[in-house]
């Protein structure tokens, strides 16, 4: 793949090109700040683009502004962001502006198979969601949650990470079929419309539980 | 009012009689009681003047020592003594003289009725000095006098029970240079508690990053170096110890995030207060809403978090506070509803957080409240609860924080 990475940190610049070069990659360049990004993105239209969050002048959430930016001058335009932390708010806003981007704790590229996978998953306009970001937002809401089986909250999980059916079928070692039916059931319980394409149905989910001040229409029992 | 009079007007000759008595010892065990006693006589005072007037009186608090001395060092004690003495006297007199204007428009009535009972060469004359001495002068002098007496009689007790108060006010009050050797005592309290909290800080942030992020990277220095040895000798052994080093790694990672959230919230750095708490309040199982006030100029002194200068600690301060307070709501206090006020009033940071729920909170029993006390009252703030049973529960705290 054809990448434009976003990092200020030189260490970790260098590491995340020398370890996507030796699986392949072509890295198009590396920028220290989000204007250099957006630029890049614009001239490179890259397959995916690695984005650190606090990139300079501000050491904020730059990185998830700059992302944002990007995707207006090059619409779709890939992005995996990476941060040394997790916030689900920031999950939210990249969420907000579809799909095609990934939200990964830096530790996890330390799992290199894992990391390639959200990449892959993100270039082909897919989500990566961090299991870590997942379970802040799934601990958002409480109610809605507590009508789910055991079983039906690990397909929640997996499906808001960004899995597909015959993934979640192979981790969970069950199969696509009960899958499917997992996720049938989830949408019922959810009153959500019933959703087939795999990034759809992320948002769906994810928007329903996120959703700051709205309850579910039915409360569930007060979990205490 | 009448009671506290009574009581007074009982203990002063007994508190006279008692400090005589101290010649002979016995007064000195009864005198402290007696003190006590004229203490909490005080303090009613004290609070019935604060609740009908603007320059509120602060009671003074019970007597807690038993010694004579102790007790007689105490600043209010003096004031008790003094207030004791004047109002035994003044209060006497200005009860006595509104009572009389509170009962002179009938003894008018009764006068003017019987002008005729009075020897006709002395006529009975009243306020103005003209004599009454038939029915008609009665009825054209009689009924504006008695208007006068009523009007008297509406205005004159209260003005007098104002400037009793006011008297009460000014003995019982402290001086202003007692309110300011008051709060330096409280400032020097806690600063010192503040110097002290940043010190056992500064010590756990020390012991978790030596004792657990340092010795992981130690252990996975050694597991990568035993690798490197083993490549040579035996290359297929060195799977297993690279994925143990990777997840020792992954370890240290986590413990090390731990330990910097603690330090200063993340979310606090990207997104100053404001944020961070909007994000904490869309976090809350419980349905919650917040209402962020004025906080400071975005882009102003305190650069692009458009938080002003709330100083950082007093940010972690105030952002725990409200996460632990959530926290509590969610798992104790049965609410339907919680809402989050931050805003800032001149140098004062003021953060409100209020549930619906079965109320009944109290420090203690694990519900955080006290972690939270600490940490407010380590950056010089003031935190009040007030929960009653059945609720609802309402968190108050403000921070100083420059202006």
């Amino acid at each position: 793949m054809r990448i434009v990475i976003a990092e200020d940190n030189a260490l970790l610049a260098q590491g995340l090109t020398a370890l996507l070069e030796a699986l392949g990659n072509e890295v198009l360049a590396t920028t220290e700040d989000a204007e250099s990004f957006v630029a890049a993105a614009v001239t490179h239209r890259p397959d995916v683009a690695v984005v650190d969050v606090r990139l300079p002048p501000s050491f904020t959430d730059e990185g998830i502004r700059a992302a944002l930016r990007a995707r207006e001058h090059v619409h779709g335009l890939p992005i995996l962001v990476l941060s040394q932390y997790v916030e689900d708010t920031y999950a939210r806003e990249l969420l907000a502006d579809g799909t095609g981007v990934g939200y990964l704790l830096k530790d996890r590229v330390a799992r290199v198979d894992d990391f390639v996978d959200a990449l892959h998953r993100v270039a082909a306009g897919g989500t990566a969601l961090d299991p870590d970001v997942v379970r802040q937002l799934l601990a958002t809401r409480g109610n809605p949650l507590s009508r789910l089986t055991e079983r039906e909250r690990e397909v929640l999980a997996l499906m808001a990470q960004g899995y597909g059916n015959s993934e979640i079928a192979d981790r969970l070692v069950v199969t696509e079929r009960a899958v499917h039916k997992h996720v049938g059931n989830i949408f019922v319980k959810f009153d959500l419309p019933p959703e087939d394409s795999g990034d759809r149905r992320v948002l769906a989910v994810l928007t329903h539980l996120g959703a700051p001040q709205r309850r579910s229409r039915r409360p569930g029992p007060e979990a205490d | 009012m009448f009671v506290r009079a009574l009581a007074l007007v009982v203990l002063v000759p007994v508190l006279m009689y008692s400090a005589v008595l101290c010649l002979v010892g016995l007064g000195l065990l009864i005198l402290p009681l007696e003190l006590r006693l004229l203490r909490r006589l005080a303090d009613g005072e004290r609070d019935r003047l604060g609740r009908w007037a603007a320059a509120s009186t602060p009671p003074a608090g019970p007597q807690a020592r038993r010694r004579l001395m102790a007790v007689l060092s105490d600043p209010a004690t003096g004031r008790d003594l003094r207030w004791a003495a004047v109002m035994t006297v003044a209060g006497t007199a200005l009860g006595l003289i509104g009572a009389a204007l509170f009962l002179f428009p009938a003894a008018v009535l009764v006068l003017v009725g019987l002008w005729w009972l009075f020897p006709a060469d002395d006529p009975i004359r009243l306020i103005l000095n003209v004599p009454i001495d038939s029915w008609g002068s009665a009825v054209y002098a009689g009924v504006p006098q008695f208007l006068l007496s009523v009007l008297l009689a509406l205005v004159g007790p209260p003005l007098l029970a104002r400037l009793a108060a006011s008297v009460s006010r000014w003995l019982l009050a402290p001086s202003a240079a007692a309110v300011l050797a008051e709060r330096v005592s409280t400032l020097d309290r806690t600063r010192t508690g503040a110097i002290d909290a940043h010190g056992n800080e500064l010590r756990r942030i020390e012991r978790d990053l030596h004792d657990g992020t340092q010795a992981r990277l130690v252990s996975l220095a050694m597991q990568l170096g035993l690798a490197e040895r083993t490549l040579s000798a035996d290359p297929a052994a060195v799977g297993p110890l690279l994925t143990r080093a990777r997840e020792g790694a992954e370890e240290a990672m986590a413990e090390l995030r731990d330990v910097l959230r603690s330090v200063y919230p993340p979310i606090l750095a990207d997104r100053g207060l404001a944020g961070a708490v909007s994000a904490v309040v869309a976090r809350c199982p419980v349905p919650a809403t917040v209402e962020l006030g004025e906080l400071g100029q975005p882009g102003g002194p305190g650069g692009p978090r458009g938080l002003g200068d709330v100083p950082a600690q007093i940010e972690v301060a105030v952002y725990f506070a409200i996460t632990e307070a959530l926290t509590n709501v969610a798992k104790h206090a049965h609410a339907g509803s919680v809402s989050v006020t931050l805003a800032r009033a001149g140098g004062t940071l003021r953060a409100e957080i209020t549930d619906d729920g079965r109320g009944g909170a109290a420090e203690g029993g694990g519900t955080g409240l006290r972690g939270i006390r600490q940490r407010i009252e380590a950056v010089d703030g003031v935190l009040r609860v007030q929960s009653p049973p059945g609720g609802p529960t309402v968190i108050t705290v403000e921070c100083p924080c420059g202006s």
